[in-house]
């Protein structure tokens, strides 16, 4: 049994009246003990996933698995699962500690053991000694933790975690990051993450779904999503990128801003349009006669580790390049990047479409070895 | 005012014993006790009705059939009341004045309850399901304790409203039931007396108590309350 | 499912109290107009409603109305403004609205007592050498008393929303060049307008129905048109033309309404 997904959704959509779907046909499946991100813009439908998980709302269609289990109909106060609020959602007329009680007084447990769970879980959030503080004597990030060790309490094999870290400022933000990593190794459950901050999904998770107008664009480990977006909306929103048109002549070698460069990817066909995008981090500025590209630097931003330059090619494309090397305004420069810094999109290619298109580099690269 | 000769308790001890007057101050006393009380538990449960619905239509019909008693003028309200209380046959009297107060006081606590409901973020009940509550754990358990302000000051409110009405329960008392308001009015018309003068002290000091422990409530409803708790 | 029974169950007594007391007395208000003092249908009420007798006291109960919403609007705008001025607003302001609590009945009374022959307002005129008067039972006490007693209702919303100002603005308008008149006509007064508006309702609506005060302070000399229906009411039982008053007031009522709330919030 442990071989089968904690929870599975298949083909769930989810409508509001006569409004346009949220959620438009999603299916994935998530497994036991990991950390999960949802990530898109606000009214991506991610926040909407965590509420179905957790019960708070029914599908239109489709179904939703829990343990193998379909729970569409499930009440939210049955399922084993228990939720992180976004403004925490404590009870302010209770205390500290009957705030990480109330679950365990509703399956009414008995006093001792209750007391020695909740101690223990406020000891888990480094909260011992607060048992007795109200809720509005508690900072910010306090009251996380009250919120993380009310639902930790209760032993669910699933917590959801909706923003719980967007009302924090930045410092206790990363701070909380690790924390939260750190505990989901600790307790081994499985985490189900909400956010729009894409760097937070990338140091957290374990697995990132990029979702966007109710439908996951792309799912994949950090890296994998980084490296190889697939298609503009997930390159955008993970990273900044410099994305253009181009074609691909044949394998390993692709035409863009009127050039040819050799490159990585192949297995599209001859002449097939395609965007390409490189990361303002791959571009390396050097002399004209050397770079691969020459741009003319259009303003120069300072950003602490780096500078942010933005340039134009003659086709008017702009290049954004992250360097610590200065480049004054106005001269023209060349850029270089490595064959790898180019990554190849066809358009309008499906998730499985992509994953098998990778899949096939995999087999050639080991045909090879 | 009139022969003033120093003051006197006289007035009062006279007041106390006639047992006519000492019914009226107990009639008083009993409506608006009894009227806030069931107007409270009635006027939760709209609150709550209203609170809940779904669609933003129903939820303004509600709200402003819920308002027609507060802003009618109370020569209508008793007016009508007096014709409702006729055509269904109930005899004008306790009962008749009773319900009329409970009626004029159930909108009253619904709009002191509702604020503290709309202001209680949804994922609190959310939260409570969450953690396995059943519907009546979230009414018993979140809801309740956290309108419990709304819910005091309503009945406050009430009870001063009650007490403090004439027009309405003039129109539905008949002959054998008085309260104290209507007593002064119908002693008022006659002109001054120190009678009155003992009854309304009464009826001042009544109200005073009720507004400063109202206000004492509502001091204490602010949302953060930072006073407490050093 | 059990969810949605109970939903229903719970709202059963506050719905029943909707139609029983809000729907059905209206309902029955409108039914009774149609009937004559014999108790037969009858369009009677309607005709009798526009003969000179009836009109000429209409109109002189929203003349009174009408002149107790001016005054109380002259005293409580300027009270208002001050009031937002002063250090301990807070203070001042339950100072204001603290009458506002005790029954309209005990306020009549007292001024049966300041205003009666032996009353200190007598008093005061006889000190001064005007010699007593009757003031008890005139127009002039009627309205006093009435634009006493509504003074702080009037002044509650104004200063609500001038307490609602963002001062910035008064700093936005003065280094725009604006005067302090020009400030107050283009900037304090229409965005305090609301406030106005939800007083001069709070104030007129009663004003128009009072018959309490009328029967003690004007001893029966004006006649509102609250004062007409507790008379058809009580007094000489005709009930049908008491409910045709009563509906021609909720009428106004609405009307005023609409008139003077064409903003959501609610007085």
């Amino acid at each position: 049994m442990e071989n089968v997904p904690i929870i599975q959704f298949k083909h769930v959509t989810k409508l509001y009246d006569n409004d346009p779907p949220v959620l438009k046909d999603v299916s994935f499946e998530i497994e036991r003990g990991k950390f999960y991100t949802l990530l898109g813009p606000s009214g991506c439908g991610k926040t909407t996933i965590l509420r179905l998980i957790a019960g708070f709302t029914e599908a239109s269609e489709g179904e939703i698995l829990f343990n193998g289990n379909k729970i569409n109909h499930v009440p939210a106060n049955k399922r084993q699962v228990n939720t992180v609020f976004q403004d925490y959602a404590l009870f302010p007329h209770l205390n500290v500690f009957e705030n990480v009680a109330f679950g365990l007084r509703i399956k009414k447990m008995k006093a001792p053991a209750i007391e020695s769970k909740v101690k223990e879980a406020l000891n888990f959030v480094n909260l011992q000694g607060y048992e007795n503080r109200e809720i509005r004597e508690m900072s910010g990030g306090q009251r996380q933790r009250v919120a993380i060790a009310r639902a930790i309490v209760n032993e669910p094999e699933v917590i959801l975690l909706d923003e719980p870290l967007s009302a924090l400022d930045l410092k206790l933000r990363t701070e909380m990051q690790y924390e939260l990593r750190e505990l989901q190794r600790r307790l081994g459950i499985t985490f189900i993450f909400v956010t729009h901050d894409q760097e937070e999904a990338l140091a957290m998770s374990d697995e990132i779904f990029v979702l966007n107008k109710g439908k996951i664009q792309q799912s994949g480990t950090p890296i994998d999503i980084y490296d190889e977006p697939i298609n503009q909306f997930v390159a955008d929103f993970i990273g900044e990128s410099n994305i253009v048109k181009g074609k691909m002549i044949e394998d390993y070698l692709v035409e863009f801003v009127g050039r040819q460069f050799e490159c990585v990817d192949q297995g599209l066909d001859k002449n097939e349009p395609v965007e390409i995008v490189i990361r303002p981090e791959d571009l390396e500025i050097t002399s004209t006669e050397h770079g691969k590209l020459k741009v003319k630097v259009d303003s120069l931003l300072f950003r602490g580790v780096h500078y942010e330059i933005s340039c134009y090619d003659q086709d008017g494309n702009e290049w954004l390049v992250h360097s610590t090397k200065k480049a004054a305004v106005g001269t023209e420069i060349g850029l270089h990047f490595d064959p790898e810094a180019i990554h190849v999109m066809r358009l309008g290619e499906t998730e499985e479409e992509f994953d098998r298109r990778l899949e096939a580099y995999a087999d050639v690269d080991n045909d090879g070895e | 005012m009139y022969d003033f000769k120093g003051f006197t308790l006289d007035w009062y001890k006279e007041l106390f014993q006639d047992t006519r007057l000492l019914i009226i101050v107990l009639n008083t006393i009993v409506v608006a006790l009894l009227a806030a009380l069931i107007s409270t538990m009635i006027g939760v449960l709209g609150a709550l009705a209203i609170h809940m619905a779904r669609k933003r239509n129903t939820k303004n019909a509600l709200l402003s059939l819920n308002n027609v008693l507060i802003v009618s003028p109370d020569v209508i309200i008793g007016a009508s009341f007096l014709i409702l209380f006729t055509m269904a046959g109930i005899k004008l009297g306790f009962y008749s004045v009773l319900l009329s107060h409970i009626a004029f006081c159930i909108p009253i606590v619904v709009l002191m309850v509702l604020p503290k409901l709309s202001e209680m973020s949804p994922s609190l009940i959310d939260a409570a399901r969450d953690l396995g509550a059943s519907g009546w754990d979230v009414f018993s358990k979140v809801i309740i304790p956290y309108i419990s302000p709304g819910i005091f000051a309503g009945f406050f409110m009430a009870l001063t409203y009650s007490f403090d009405d004439f027009a309405v329960t003039f129109f539905v008392t008949g002959n054998g039931f008085s309260t104290l308001s209507v007593e002064i009015y119908s002693l008022a018309r006659r002109g001054i007396s120190l009678h009155i003068n003992a009854l309304s002290a009464l009826l001042f000091l009544f109200t005073m108590l009720l507004v400063v422990v109202y206000y004492f409530i509502s001091k204490r409803n602010k949302p953060n309350g930072m006073g407490v708790g050093k | 499912m059990e969810n949605k029974l109970t939903r229903s169950l719970y709202a059963v007594p506050y719905l029943l109290w909707i139609i029983l007391f809000v729907v059905a007395p209206i309902l029955l208000v409108l039914y009774y107009s149609f009937f004559n003092i014999e108790g037969q249908l009858s369009l009677s009420n309607y005709e009798k409603f526009f003969t000179p007798v009836y009109l000429k006291m209409i109109f002189s109960s929203f003349w009174y109305a009408f002149l107790i919403t001016a005054i109380s609007l002259a005293v409580a705008y300027p009270a208002a403004y001050l009031l937002t001025k002063t250090t301990h607003k807070q203070l001042w302001l339950l100072l204001i609205i603290t009458p506002s609590w005790i029954n309209l009945l005990l306020k009549a009374y007292a001024f049966l007592g300041i205003f009666g022959t032996y009353g200190a307002a007598n008093n005061f005129l006889e000190m001064v050498g005007i010699g007593s008067k009757q003031i008890l039972f005139t127009d002039f006490s009627f309205v006093f008393v009435s634009v006493y007693i509504f003074i702080p209702f009037m002044i509650l919303p104004i200063f609500n929303s001038l307490n609602d100002l963002n001062p910035t603005l008064l700093d936005a308008a003065n280094d725009l060049g604006a005067s302090r008149w020009t400030t107050f006509r283009r900037v304090i007064f229409p965005l305090t307008i609301d406030g106005v508006k939800s007083g001069c309702q709070v104030v007129f609506i009663p004003a128009l129905s009072l018959f309490m005060l009328t029967r003690l302070i004007a001893g029966n000399r004006v006649i509102t048109l609250g004062t007409a229906i507790e008379q058809h009411f009580l007094v000489t039982e005709d009930w049908g033309m008491g409910s045709m008053i009563s509906v021609f007031l909720m009428i106004t009522m609405v009307l005023i309404m609409m008139l003077t709330g064409s903003r959501k919030r609610g007085a």
